[in-house]
């Protein structure tokens, strides 16, 4: 069963077409790649599902069940979407604790006006989701920074708590916008093994943007390629590896000799 | 000093642990008293000025809560201020309610011009939601000043003071009862919403929209409601400052000055602090008092004092105090582990 499908999905920025006409069907608790050279839409898309961009007409996206095209990002999170970013974009002045409890945000059962008076209802349930969370946090291994403002965490620990965020939104899918970037090979593992394990323990459905192809190629299940904003393939990491036009988007295009020298020679004629 | 204030800090802890009302209740409990101590050591006046001190403080913590806690740059509330101020004292004057019915439907007021001041906040950002408020804020003020049924440059006069049955409030020792109670109500439900899962809502916000939105904020409607929430504070403020003693405002009350102000108590005791804010209303009401003789030049040092705040201490008083006092907790942390491991 799909669990995310898009139809038709386009996006163009005054003339520029980051995302043209993709198809992509996200299956249910399995782990999906996204890959493709830089500017390939890859984030556009993750930005367009997630309700943070508005796709173009005709585009249709559908997740688990609802019709989420035309729906305000917070309304697509409450359905059980949760995301990390590139560039984490953590609560930095707030404490590791407050981060994965605004992550908790669309399972708060109280209404505002209960929460603005502070009812017993209110401290009791906020209780038990702080106990909740120090134990997400136990899991993730933060539990000891609990009380620290998230801007003064190390750049590994500031990956794991925005995944940490993400999983205490308690998501049906989960979208991993280049986990890795910036760590050293050995956390990279570190963080993919984490990774698998949460996704085991909250049943989730991941789909991953990588650009480090020995961590896609080992963890995901399918693998969708972009290119100049269209999908140019989509299929097991065996598969992907050999296609021709995933290898020419990401390495050029064989040319023969004599092309090269005309292509060369035109441009010293050029300058 | 600092040991003091962490020794203040936990004797409150403390008694919060037992019930967390407890706090407030022996703050309230000391605060009873200060009338008569202060006319006793500074004379009668000064219980007017910390009468005023009180209304300062209901403003800047309600100003904290849009500012500090949502990070909304707002220069319109001095603007729901006076409306909350006049809307009581012409329902007091006209349909000759008592304070207590006039006050709440002031409020009530107040918090839907609320909602106009904040619509702005979804779709501006920064200084051009500063700009966009300001103008809401003045234009009240100039409305006030040109329609005669509003005041205009006579001000509105004779607003009658607050009565329980046959008693009215209507010396500055009484008043305090009275403002102080507010302002002590008021900053206790500041520390509510900002523990509570709303609170968080608008940190969030502050911190980063875009996250706070996938994270399944609303973030329009949180917007909106920090501006509705700052404004309820602003017409209690309004409406307590109105009826107080001698019962009448004028238009001169509500200027981009005064705004000023109310923005340097912010600013000085510490963005996002709510003691921070309550400390700063308190300093630099009794400032503006003390250097009234010089109010022609008021305006230049608050303003000159803003800019250095926020180069040399964006934290204001609040985060230089906050900040020592972790300090201090990690340097004792750390003898104790150099003590162990020797």
């Amino acid at each position: 069963m799909a669990l995310l499908e898009t139809r038709g999905l386009s996006k163009n920025f005054g003339g520029l077409q980051a995302i043209s006409q993709v198809d992509l069907k996200v299956q249910q608790g399995t782990v999906h790649g996204l890959i493709g050279p830089n500017g390939s839409g890859k984030s556009t898309f993750f930005n367009l599902i997630t309700g943070v961009y508005k796709p173009d007409p005709g585009s249709h996206i559908e997740f688990d069940g609802h019709d989420i095209t035309p729906l305000p990002a917070h309304r697509i999170a409450g359905l059980g979407m949760a995301r990390t970013f590139q560039l984490l974009r953590l609560f930095s002045e707030m404490t590791v604790l407050e981060n994965v409890m605004v992550g908790n945000h669309c399972k708060t059962p109280y209404g505002v006006v209960e929460s603005l008076l502070g009812t017993s209802r209110v401290r009791d349930s906020d209780r038990q989701m702080r106990e909740e969370m120090l134990e997400l946090l136990e899991f993730i291994g933060l539990a000891r920074f609990a009380d620290m403002p998230a801007g003064e965490l190390s750049g590994g620990q500031r990956r794991l708590l925005a995944l940490g965020r993400a999983i205490a939104m308690k998501p049906k899918l989960l979208l991993l916008d280049e986990p890795g970037a910036g760590l050293s090979p050995v956390n990279v593992d570190n963080l993919m093994e984490t990774i698998l394990a949460l996704k085991e323990r909250y049943k989730l459905t991941v789909v991953v943007v990588e650009h480090i192809l020995k961590v896609v190629m080992n963890t995901c299940e399918t693998i969708s390629v972009l290119d100049h904003g269209q999908k140019i393939a989509e299929g097991p990491p065996e598969a992907i590896k050999n296609d021709h036009a995933v290898i020419e988007a990401y390495l050029g295009r064989e040319l023969p000799d004599e092309e090269i020298r005309k292509a060369i020679r035109g441009g010293v004629t050029a300058s | 000093m600092l040991a003091l204030l962490d020794g203040i800090k936990s004797v409150f802890e403390a008694l919060g642990r037992v019930h967390r009302l407890l706090p407030w209740l022996v703050a309230y409990l000391l605060l009873l008293p200060m009338p008569q101590v202060i006319t006793l050591i500074f004379g009668e006046y000064y219980v007017d000025l910390a009468n005023r001190a009180c209304l300062f403080v209901l403003l800047s913590v309600g100003l904290n809560i849009v500012k500090g806690f949502c990070g909304q740059v707002t220069v319109g509330h001095i603007g729901l201020y006076a409306i909350g101020a006049v809307t009581s004292a012409l329902l007091a004057l006209n349909y000759e309610l008592s304070f207590w019915i006039s006050a709440p439907i002031a409020i009530v007021v107040t918090g839907l011009a609320g909602v106009i001041v904040g619509l702005p906040s979804v779709r501006l950002e920064g200084a051009y939601l500063a700009l966009a408020t300001l103008g809401l804020g003045e234009s009240v003020r100039i409305m006030l000043a040109v329609t005669p049924e509003l005041g205009s440059s006579n001000g509105i006069m004779l607003i009658p003071a607050p009565a329980i049955g046959d008693f009215i409030i209507e010396s500055f020792n009484h008043y305090y009862y009275l403002v102080m109670t507010a302002a002590l109500i008021g900053i206790y439900f500041s520390f509510v919403i900002l523990r509570s899962s709303t609170g968080r809502a608008f940190q969030a916000i502050r911190e980063d929209v875009i996250a706070a939105s996938v994270s399944g904020i609303n973030v329009p409607f949180y917007k909106l409601l920090a501006f509705v929430i700052s404004a309820l504070y602003a017409g209690l403020a309004g409406a307590l400052f109105a009826h107080m003693p001698p019962g009448f405002l004028h238009h001169n009350n509500f200027t981009v000055i005064e705004m000023v102000t109310l923005l340097l108590m912010v600013v000085l005791g510490g963005i996002g602090n709510i003691w921070g804010g309550v400390v700063g209303a308190i300093v630099v009401t009794v400032i503006y008092d003390q250097t009234k003789d010089y109010y022609f030049y008021q305006p230049l040092i608050f303003g000159v004092t803003m800019v250095l705040l926020v180069v040399f201490m964006p934290r204001g008083i609040g985060g230089v105090i906050g900040q020592a006092i972790v300090r201090r907790k990690f340097i004792e942390k750390h003898e104790e582990q150099n003590l162990g491991a020797t």
